[in-house]
């Protein structure tokens, strides 16, 4: 459903005033709705009277709500961000706070506490909330007291072991620390939403005063934002409301005798509303390979019977071989070979590169559709980093996937969003797609800040879109590109725009990682480590770093390589080499988009 | 008064003898390429760079430059590599270059698909082999051959050394070289001036053209003496080098229908002792560097002086530089340009028996195919050790000088490889090709990968008129140029279009006479429709021992070419009738 701005109910105007003004505001874009708010506030402001609705009755005392997430790619932070909204209606005063910047005094001063957090890596938290959980999970931990309420809504990804791990740990520890449970913690997937906002208004309704009339409290609305797409704004395409929008060009960039696959996608996206900053991520709802679709069918002895073989390639995960999965396809069959399988460590042993159907193949078992699909959870979108500025492609978005393929138990795999794009849409198709906003990811403010961009293969995406932008807003500051992959030849990505770039100056300096063209790898790290003087020179005058890209791949290492420039800079003192690392994240002078 | 000189002549004068901005030019990761410029300057080192042009059509629209690569041409002097430098060299090919070495028609190595992040540290392992790459291209001598065998006889390896003494004589002395390639860094400096006696024999202006010499020993031509600027002839009295006839103004290269162009057989222009020989060498290139047209690169070479000048007047400056006369020219006999194929025997100084085996490698090319591993057996023959090997002007690989029980071992070898030392038909051990596409960049059509599947069409003709073992002689290349020597072919085949080849007829067997053009454009099919009447009139109606190429004169199909520039006289060719086929460029 659409963030559509409508009056609520409780609005202060008569019922037949709510029908006829939603009408028309329903319909407004957010520039529209800035300059409607710009306009009464300044009409106000000419009458001498202040742009405060009137209250019908005088408001009712307000509880404090402390709002606390954890959030890497911003899912519990978009969440925690609407509570404040929500908070107010149940008279309930919500003050949000980012982990990255909070200490443990949030907690004790809380009286209600409502905690969005995600789980990354392998059951690890957010980057910028790792400070705060190691020191929650540590002697550090403030006692808590049992009048203080908490509820802890945890989001995660039912395809990786640690599901939800550290919402988890987050909930049993407020709990230990003598806080009282407000209600029960909730566990989300990938398809979050329409759960995450029932647990939302319940769990509010708990916190609530026990005299807050919901119904006569005003609602105090905030128009935020104004011509530039703003960074609290909804976006107007979400995966609940995806944008259907055209492939416009389709090349895989790797040449011939390449041992990669990388399509550059560019999508026309020229709908009202539809708006993005580098940095952004765009989200594609994919299909499945109607083979695998098929094959599943058979599996469970449904066969080619239409209506099902299409959901399955549509709606449903039927790749992902979830721990849930198993519990529930055991207790539906009631087979002990499959509830054998549910152990921790045989899942961990029997899913290691199998997927879904394995499963069904190697315990096969006859299921009803609706049985079938009871078990699965529904299609995710994937997200790929915005490789385009709309100023400089009004209209558009581009992409750069890496398509997965790998063989395992005998069986070709494809990677169901990269292959869906690569070898199952033309020029022409349309696709469904959403924002991803990304406010951790982000250009510097100020154009003549110099900014380093580190990244490997499809990890260059967001760069393409940030000289782009640095181009068309006149940026001044000087821009360093450190781009790694496999081979010169094929595979650099994007080759001919670098060195345009680099002819008008838009780049300053490329330095570039090829593992595998010579007898010994060499990856962006060592590059790093090769031009540290330089780094450390840019870092002085106030450069701003970014690393995009696998984290296994490459995240990882270049984050302690930066620690060692660092130590260097500080004659070696690998603690003061860290620490300036984290300074400089906190100032927001190192940002990573790893996945 | 405006300078004409050609566009090269400046560069070299301005190169700082060879420098430029190559080391720049290495260091900037942006690109694979070099600018234009270092690119000719670059051949003096040794290095061309091309781009595969099989994938030319799809990279710019994957955002991708071409797909730039360095093939490195190596200074063999005599084609002689000692298994070390052998191992050292198949290294350099499977580490840094496309897993084959390439035997070329003048008897040295070239590696091919080199990249520029590559390049520096190739060149330095192949110096760590004991081999350079100097002068192997460029406006300088080029690479120095002599007859295929040096392990033949005393005689054979006197040629040999001698071809040594004077590629090392005549290599340019310029530090660009080393401090490019072997010292690096300090060259970046591009102020710092050259040493003013840099090159004392080639000056700042090095030759207006590139430079071939050749020492060859009768009765076989192997060498194709008369296709090179200067030739030595060796004349042998009762085992003994007596000493060298000298031949001038050899050369293949032409350009499509530039009369003024033209392939030329070169003069005997005079005799010489082995220890005149280095001393006449140097003389000769010194008056084509003061007398060589400088103007038009593409009549720079010492044959078009030859042929405006008067061989008496180079004679005459010749000898003036030398100080002495040359003595009159001796009678020698060649019978034959090809290599002979297969085992052969000699007894060394102490009179114990050696084996050599002649290889024919189809082009060239030694690379690993499924069922046929050239390139690990020739490596694992290097590793017995114990022997030399020896490139050929034929592009074949001699092993030479192994005892009875290595050539017991280097048999079996051959066998676990799949490689047979027998050839499938006389006109395949007469082939060559080459390089052509991809990687020239100035080919015109196929070659190297073409030639195979022709002989193969032309083998099953001659399996019907009962030649299949008789040695006739078939080159072919994918342009003009002539870097097969396809103009002193029995059958030349040489490209215009991609699919489309002039077919010329009528060279002498053992490369004294050019051939002549006998049809235009034509296709495969053209090719083999034209041939099957002649070489079914040769099988019945040849005289005892007379040769194709001079059968087809006698039988009239062409008219003998009697010298270079009267290559393009009475020639009535047919024309072909197909279109080109289309290929990427
Ligand atoms: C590798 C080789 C052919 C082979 O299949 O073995 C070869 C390959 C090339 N020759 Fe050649 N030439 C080769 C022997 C010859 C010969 C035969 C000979 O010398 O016995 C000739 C004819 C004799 C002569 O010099 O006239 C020859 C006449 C040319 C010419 C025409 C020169 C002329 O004066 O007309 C060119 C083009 C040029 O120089 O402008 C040329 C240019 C080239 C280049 C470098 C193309 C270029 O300039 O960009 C070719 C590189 C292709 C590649 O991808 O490797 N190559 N070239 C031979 C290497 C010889 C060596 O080791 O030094
Ligand atoms: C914020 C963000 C930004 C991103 N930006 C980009 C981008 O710009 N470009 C881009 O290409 N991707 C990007 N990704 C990754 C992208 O979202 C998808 O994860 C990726 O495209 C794979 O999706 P898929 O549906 O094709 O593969 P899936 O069907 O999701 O399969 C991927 C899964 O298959 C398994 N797998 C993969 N390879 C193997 C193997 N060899 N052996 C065993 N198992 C294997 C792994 O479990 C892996 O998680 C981004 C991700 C995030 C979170
Ligand atoms: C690289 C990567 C690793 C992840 N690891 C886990 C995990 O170990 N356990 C889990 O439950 N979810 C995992 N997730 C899923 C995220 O928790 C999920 O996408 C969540 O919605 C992200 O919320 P956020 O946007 O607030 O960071 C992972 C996601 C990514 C991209
Ligand atoms: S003959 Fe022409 S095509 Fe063949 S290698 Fe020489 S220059 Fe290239």
């Amino acid at each position: 459903m659409t963030a559509a701005p409508l009056l609520p109910r409780n609005a202060p105007f008569s019922p037949e005033d709510i029908d006829t003004l939603n009408t028309v505001v329903s319909r407004t874009t957010a520039q529209q709705r800035a300059w409607l708010a710009g306009f009464f506030a300044g009409f106000e402001a000419a009458q001498g009277g202040q742009p405060q609705p009137q209250p019908l009755a005088p408001p009712k005392p307000r509880e404090p709500l402390t709002v606390l997430y954890g959030s890497e790619s911003g899912n519990s932070e978009a969440l925690a961000l609407k509570v404040k909204k929500l908070a107010q209606k149940h008279g309930l005063d919500a003050r949000v706070h980012d982990m990255a910047d909070a200490d443990m005094s949030v907690l004790s001063k809380a009286k209600n506490l409502m905690v969005f957090v995600a789980t990354w890596g392998e059951g690890d938290p957010p980057g910028r909330a790792v400070d705060f959980y190691n020191t929650l999970m540590s002697d550090a931990a403030p006692k808590l007291d049992k009048s203080q309420r908490f509820a802890v809504l945890a989001l995660g990804d039912t395809a990786y072991a640690q599901f939800c791990a550290v919402g988890r740990a987050i909930d049993a520890r407020l709990e230990a620390l003598g806080a009282t449970r407000a209600a029960d913690r909730i566990d989300l997937d990938l398809d979050f939403a329409k759960k995450a906002a029932e647990w939302t208004e319940g769990t509010l309704a708990k916190l609530a005063p026990a005299d807050s009339g919901a119904s006569t409290t005003v609602v105090h609305v905030d128009f935020k934002g104004g011509a530039q797409p703003s960074e609290d704004e909804e976006p107007a395409f979400t995966a609940e409301n995806p944008l259907e929008a055209e492939i416009a060009t389709l090349i895989d960039l790797n040449g011939t005798g390449s041992t990669r696959e990388t399509w550059h996608v560019e999508i026309a996206a020229d709908a009202p509303g539809f708006s993005y900053l580098p940095g952004d991520s765009i989200g594609v709802l994919p299909e499945n390979d109607p083979e695998l679709a098929l094959e599943l069918a058979e599996a469970v002895g449904l066969g080619a019977e239409g209506s099902s073989v299409q959901k399955l390639r549509q709606s449903f995960d039927i790749t992902t071989l979830s721990r849930n999965l198993v519990e529930a396809y055991a207790k539906l069959t009631g087979r002990g070979d499959v509830a054998k399988l549910v152990d921790p460590k045989v899942f961990a042993e029997f899913s290691a590169d199998r997927q879904l159907i394995d499963l069904f193949e190697t315990f096969p078992e006859k299921l009803s559709s609706a049985q079938l699909f009871g078990l699965l959870r529904p299609l995710p979108g994937r997200l790929y980093s915005v490789a385009s500025s709309l100023a400089a492609h009004p209209g558009e978005a581009h992409l750069l996937v890496g398509t997965v393929r790998w063989e395992s138990h005998g069986k070709n795999r494809k990677g169901v969003a990269s292959t869906y794009l690569a070898d199952r849409t033309r020029v022409g198709d349309k696709v469904r797609i959403y924002v991803k906003p990304n406010r951790h990811f982000r250009l510097p403010e100020d154009g003549a800040r110099p900014i380093i961009m580190i990244g490997a293969g499809t990890g260059v995406a967001p760069y393409r879109a940030f000289i782009e932008e640095r181009v068309e807003r006149g940026a001044k500051g000087r821009n360093w590109l450190v781009f790694g992959e496999r081979n010169y030849t094929f595979d650099f990505l994007y080759q001919l725009e670098w060195q345009d770039h680099l002819a008008s100056s838009a780049l300053s300096r490329i330095d570039v990682a090829f593992s595998r063209d010579q007898p010994e790898k060499i990856y962006v790290q060592q590059r790093l480590w090769e031009r540290r003087d330089e780094v450390l020179r840019w870092i002085e005058d106030g450069t701003h770093i970014y690393v995009c890209g696998d984290e296994k791949g490459m995240g990882r290492d270049v984050d302690v390589m930066l620690a060692r420039i660092l130590a260097e800079g500080a004659r070696g003192d690998e603690e003061a080499g860290r620490a300036k690392l984290k300074e400089l994240a906190k100032a927001g002078r190192y940002q990573r988009d790893v996945y | 008064m405006t300078d004409k000189r050609s566009k090269n002549e400046f560069l070299k004068e301005q190169s700082r003898f060879l420098r430029g901005t190559i080391a720049k030019g290495l260091a900037d990761v942006a690109t694979g390429a070099i600018v234009e410029d270092d690119t000719q300057l670059l051949k003096f080192h040794g290095s061309y760079m091309q781009d595969d042009r099989d994938v030319r059509g799809e990279r710019a629209k994957k955002k991708l430059e071409k797909a730039y690569s360095f093939m490195v041409r190596l200074r063999i002097p005599g084609g002689l590599v000692t298994p070390k430098q052998w191992l050292g060299l198949d290294a350099v090919a499977g580490t840094y270059a496309n897993r084959t070495l390439r035997v070329t028609t003048r008897a040295t190595f070239q590696f091919h698909g080199i990249i520029k992040s590559n390049l520096k540290r190739a060149m330095q392992a192949i110096n760590a082999a004991g081999i350079d790459t100097k002068a192997a291209c460029g406006d300088v001598n080029r690479g120095v051959m002599s007859v295929a065998n040096p392990h033949l006889s005393k005689v054979h390896m006197e040629a040999y050394e001698l071809a040594k003494a004077t590629s090392n004589h005549l290599v340019p002395r310029t530090g660009a070289y080393h401090e490019i390639w072997l010292e690096g860094e300090q060259v970046t400096d591009e102020t710092r001036p050259a040493k003013k006696d840099e090159e004392p024999i080639y000056g700042t202006h090095y030759l207006p053209r590139k430079f071939k010499i050749v020492f060859a020993v009768p009765p076989d031509n192997d060498v194709d003496v008369f296709a090179h600027d200067l030739g030595f002839i060796a004349i042998v009295k009762d085992g003994k080098i007596a000493g060298w006839n000298v031949t001038v103004g050899g050369g293949m290269g032409m350009t499509h229908g530039e009369l003024d162009t033209f392939p030329r057989t070169a003069d005997v222009m005079g005799f010489c002792t082995s220890d005149q020989a280095v001393d006449v060498a140097e003389k000769v290139v010194t008056v084509q560097r003061d007398w060589g047209n400088r103007e038009n690169r593409k009549r720079a070479r010492l044959k078009y002086t030859i042929e405006d000048r008067g061989l008496d007047a180079f004679r005459a400056e010749t000898e003036k530089r030398l100080g002495y006369k040359l003595g009159a020219p001796r009678p020698f006999k060649f019978t034959s340009t090809g290599d002979a194929i297969g085992w052969r025997q000699s007894s060394d100084a102490k009179g114990a028996k050696r084996w050599h085996l002649t290889l024919f490698i189809e082009n060239g090319r030694i690379k690993d195919r499924p069922g046929l591993t050239l390139r690990s057996c020739l490596r694992e023959i290097a590793e017995l050790g114990g022997i030399d090997f020896v490139l050929t002007a034929n592009q074949n690989v001699i092993l030479a000088n192994a005892t009875a029980k290595t050539k017991a071992k280097i048999d079996a070898l051959l066998a676990k490889h799949g490689v047979s030392i027998r050839t499938t038909s006389g006109l395949r051990r007469n082939s060559i090709a080459c390089v052509a596409l991809p990687t020239c960049g100035l080919a015109l059509a196929e070659s190297e990968r073409f030639l195979p599947d022709v002989v193969t069409a032309l083998e099953e003709l001659t399996e019907r008129v009962g030649l299949k073992d008789d040695d006739i002689v078939i080159r072919m290349t994918g342009c003009p140029n002539g870097c097969a020597r396809p103009y002193l072919a029995e059958i030349g085949l040489v490209g215009r279009n991609p699919g489309l080849y002039n077919l010329y007829l009528g060279a002498a067997f053992d490369g004294s006479r050019l051939n002549k053009l006998y049809a235009e454009d034509v296709d495969k099919a053209q090719i083999v429709r034209l041939l099957e009447p002649i070489l079914a009139r040769y099988a019945k109606e040849r005289e005892k021992g007379e040769r194709f190429g001079d059968f087809v004169i006698r039988a009239g199909y062409v008219a003998a070419t009697t010298a270079g520039n009267k290559f393009h006289a009475d020639v009535k060719p047919l024309k072909g009738d197909a279109k080109p086929v289309k290929v990427v460029s």
